[in-house]
């Protein structure tokens, strides 16, 4: 297939946390707002005067520092983020606003203040830490409404001014809900047979959404989408399974790519930074409050593990079986980067029911952060997308 | 052989085998006191076995065989103790005993494959190993059981080997081997369908950490798809700490109850939780002054002692059972005593310790050998500084509507939760100001390698003990698998610190390394 044109571009705006979109946003006196897990509700962090980044640590090396500060125990994700903190890393950013979400997430922002490693010549930098529900109920979302106010709005407000109305909120949504359409509309076409947009091409194009400002991307995206309607796919489809990708926090941009030149095209992407379900739109009405419209949403559909009542777990596994239907996948595959324990309980028990109860052939791995050239990943889906082949040839079970 | 504290080396008492080589000669009257509580025990297990049930138990369920184990975890306990310290300890250790004897005698009863009385089953409502049970102080005819307790918790402090099989299944069956191994191992029995069945519900708890709270999941589904049993998910804030979560707590607190009430048939009553609550508050002016006696020369009330028995008072108990009511008064009476002739437990005490961490489960006599061996005094741990504030114990409007928020706070204070939830203050800065408070020289931090709470801080302990010119002892375990770091493997962890950064000699140079890692 011919390049995307924008493609290189977007690769280039992942290789710095600091950005060139980033530093544009930040040269016209717009406010950086620093989160790392996908339940801080994204439009709370972008309204007027404010943008959002998830923090990522690319072209992580050693992380000798971190691992003295959080031992070798914590997940790379964690120390990456805190040795590129000790490094100076974000100090473009204006405050940072994390959940108590995982433990290991919690420790390390927590060790970024202690070590006081961010807000280097703003006095006015700020940690907050919030509450966020566990299960998806009224009390959880009281919980959630009241949490984003006291430490999202009104820490942003008071700081920095900003505006917090109703009217600056959806406007927020609104810019939100662009980005998401497109999203949607451009990783519809890896639901053809001989897809025209490669899964790795859109693991690039999402995570840019994540970690630059939204506005300045819209018209790129947009392109990138009108592009890719025209766009001639390859004679011959070079993949020999399609997959779901399915797991924790992925940002390196290599993951996907490994998986994709190893044979599996990847039709679907569940995971920290992925598409589902982080490029929902929010459906606005004009009865409620808006902060409230996003919190339920917001809590309805997270598939974080960390949502503990049955009803939620049962609904992760056959949402993840509904993206294998709707995406024609042939198998899927659950990773989670290596000490996580929220997806080390939900890989083991996803994998069995997805294999067991809804006929998904599974591949279950943990992965380090920065996966480069992992030849023994490459190898296991490799073998993978055997398993997969000669299930089709035998016609056995799927 | 010797009546005076210290005189006997306790290491010459262990053998390669399950068992010590004999037992502990202290003097005709303590160790008639000591063999009367081994008869006593031994008539508490013989009365749990003689009921047929029982007996099928034994069978059925393969922790039962720990529990063979029973009385040589009580000698591990009590080595060196003599007068009021072998008192103390018998006191807590045997009521625990006789508690876990009831609470596997009622899990048999209504088990849906032994005792099957669907009628008692029906006014059962399961509860977590680590969770507060102050969500059943106002249920007085529903038992609150729970069934990881006996299966796995108790299990370890029994046989150091008792979780293996488990934590393989689970990692059998999928999850990594980095994980918690106590989670592990109970979603390892629930994989292995080796829970008794029973109840008319469950409430579990996000307890102590990310780990726990999966492995709840696991259980859940077992309980919920299979057994037909509903579960209740208390979601406890993390953060608990902040004023703004307590609402979101309370109303937790509501809906547990109206879950049980409405699984139990059965309704709150207001007069039996200020009964209990009344006890609570008790319970916890005893540990308070405990606490006290630990900060003087003369600490009374102190390590595995107050460790284990704080676990089983503070958050299994939550003033439901008298008896430790009235256990708390007696050993309140014997620390008095033995305070005020300024007695001491060893025969020298060299260092005064806070143990802080996650300690390990399958050594939990280790708080013994550091007395016995270096004269390290472990005035108190982690698990052990629990919430002390005093809930509302009078029946009037008011604190009808505050005793929901003390529920809530006792659930979100939780042993170690408090620590491992609610901000690095509570697990680092707080550590300190204890320090100061029992005039300690040293900590000994357990660094449980799979709790990322206290991993994640591990630094910042390092640095901060530095900057307070504090001796800290780093001591790695994992918990419930003693294949990782064995007994042996902890204990030299502190002998290299005391012979190489300290330059001490042992107190009792038999015990610096002993044969026990075919012990129970």
């Amino acid at each position: 297939m011919k390049d995307l044109k924008h493609l290189y571009y977007f690769e280039k705006l992942l290789e710095d946390a600091n950005n060139e979109l980033v530093r544009k946003a930040k040269e016209e006196g717009k406010k950086c707002v620093a989160t790392v897990c996908e339940n801080v509700p994204e439009p709370l962090l972008n309204l007027p005067g404010t943008f959002s980044v998830r923090l990522r640590a690319p072209k992580t090396g050693s992380m000798e520092m971190a691992t003295y500060y959080m031992t070798s125990f914590l997940c790379e994700y964690s120390r990456a983020l805190l040795e590129r903190a000790i490094e100076g890393g974000y100090n473009f950013t204006d405050c940072i606003i994390t959940p108590d979400g995982c433990t290991m997430m919690n420790r390390c922002v927590e060790n970024m203040e202690l070590l006081k490693t961010m807000g280097k010549n703003n006095e006015k930098f700020f940690y907050q830490y919030m509450e966020i529900p566990m299960k998806a109920d009224d009390n959880g979302q009281n919980l959630y409404v009241l949490q984003c106010k006291n430490h999202i709005l009104t820490p942003l407000k008071e700081t920095y001014g900003i505006d917090i109305s109703d009217e600056a909120l959806r406007k927020a949504v609104a810019e939100h809900n662009e980005v998401c359409r497109l999203i949607r509309q451009i990783g519809e076409y890896r639901k053809e047979e001989n897809p025209r947009i490669t899964g790795y091409e859109f693991h690039i194009i999402t995570m840019v959404t994540y970690v630059a400002p939204k506005y300045l991307l819209i018209d790129k995206l947009r392109e990138t989408l009108e592009e890719i309607k025209t766009r001639e796919p390859d004679e011959k489809n070079k993949y020999r399974a399609r997959v779901v990708f399915v797991g924790s926090e992925v940002d390196d941009v290599d993951v996907i790519k490994l998986v994709e030149d190893s044979g599996a095209y990847v039709c679907a992407d569940r995971f920290c930074l992925g598409s589902f379900p982080g490029r929902d739109e929010i459906i606005l009405n004009d009865e409620e409050d808006v902060l409230t419209q996003i919190c339920r949403q917001y809590m309805y559909r997270g598939q974080c593990p960390r949502y503990m009542n049955q009803e939620k777990i049962q609904a992760r596994r056959k949402y993840v079986a509904d993206l294998a239907k709707e995406y024609h996948a042939d198998g899927v595959i659950y990773e989670q980067v290596k000490f996580c324990d929220p997806w080390a309980y939900e890989r083991m028990v996803g994998t069995v029911v997805l294999r067991d109860d809804y006929k998904y052939p599974v591949l279950a791995v943990d992965r380090p952060y920065s996966i480069g050239n992992s030849g023994q990943m490459r190898t296991r889906v490799q073998a993978f997308v055997e398993s997969i082949e000669i299930k089709k040839i035998q016609g056995g079970r799927k | 052989m010797a009546k005076e504290i210290g005189k006997d080396r306790l290491g010459d008492l262990y053998s390669h085998g399950k068992v010590r080589r004999r037992r502990e000669w202290r003097g005709i009257k303590d160790t008639w006191y000591d063999y009367t509580r081994w008869l006593w025990i031994m008539k508490t297990l013989t009365l749990f076995l003689i009921k047929p049930r029982n007996i099928k138990g034994l069978f059925r369920y393969r922790w039962m065989v720990n529990y063979f184990a029973v009385p040589m975890m009580v000698d591990r306990h009590t080595q060196g103790l003599r007068g009021e310290y072998l008192r103390i300890c018998h006191l807590e250790q045997d009521l625990i005993i006789e508690d876990v004897a009831k609470l596997l005698d009622n899990l048999f009863r209504g088990d849906r494959r032994l005792g099957n009385d669907t009628e008692f089953s029906k006014k059962v409502c399961l509860v977590d190993e680590n969770e507060m049970t102050a969500i059943l102080m106002g249920f007085p005819t529903v038992k609150g059981l729970s069934r990881e307790t006996p299966a796995t918790y108790v299990s370890v402090l029994l046989n150091q080997n008792a979780a293996l099989h488990y934590i393989d299944v689970a990692q059998e069956y999928g999850l990594p081997g980095d994980v918690c191994p106590m989670p592990e191992a109970e979603a390892g029995v629930s994989i292995d369908d080796d829970y008794p069945v029973l109840g008319a519900c469950a409430v579990q708890c996000n307890t102590t950490c990310d780990g726990s709270l999966m492995g709840n999941g696991v259980i859940s589904k077992r309980l919920e798809l299979e057994d037909g049993i509903p579960v209740f998910q208390l979601a406890a804030p993390l953060r608990h700490k902040e004023d703004d979560v307590q609402d979101y707590a309370a109303q937790e607190v509501r809906n547990a109850i109206a879950f049980i009430e409405k699984h139990t048939g059965e309704k709150w009553d207001w007069k039996y939780y200020f009964e209990c609550a009344k006890r609570v508050n008790e319970s916890t002016r005893h540990r308070m002054d405990w606490l006290d006696m630990n900060k003087t020369d003369y600490p009374q009330v102190f390590g595995s002692n107050l460790a284990l028995y704080t676990e089983t008072n503070y958050m299994a108990i939550c003033g439901k059972i008298p008896a430790f009511v009235e256990t708390d008064r007696k050993i309140s009476a014997l620390a008095e005593q033995a305070y005020k002739a300024k007695k001491r437990a060893a025969k020298e005490y060299r260092h005064r310790a806070i143990i802080w961490g996650v300690q390990s489960h399958y050594y939990m006599d280790f708080l013994v050998w550091l007395l016995n061996c270096w004269g390290i005094v472990p005035l108190t741990d982690m698990l052990s500084m629990v919430s002390t504030k005093m809930i509302a114990e009078e029946d009037t409007p008011e604190n009808r509507e505050q005793a929901i928020y003390d529920i809530a706070w006792l659930t979100e204070n939780m042993i170690m939760r408090n620590r491992t939830h609610g901000g690095y203050k509570v697990l680092l800065d707080e550590l300190w100001e204890y320090c100061e408070e029992f005039h300690a020289d040293m900590v000994i931090l357990w660094e449980h390698m799979s709790c990322k709470a206290l991993d994640g801080m591990h630094g910042q302990f390092e640095e901060k003990a530095r900057e307070r010119g504090i001796r800290l002892m780093w001591v790695n375990h994992d918990l419930f698998d003693p294949r990782i770091v064995s007994r042996q493997g902890v204990r030299d962890q502190v002998n290299r610190y005391m012979r190489s950064v300290l330059r001490e000699e042992p107190i009792d140079p038999s015990l610096e390394i002993l044969p026990d890692e075919n012990s129970w």
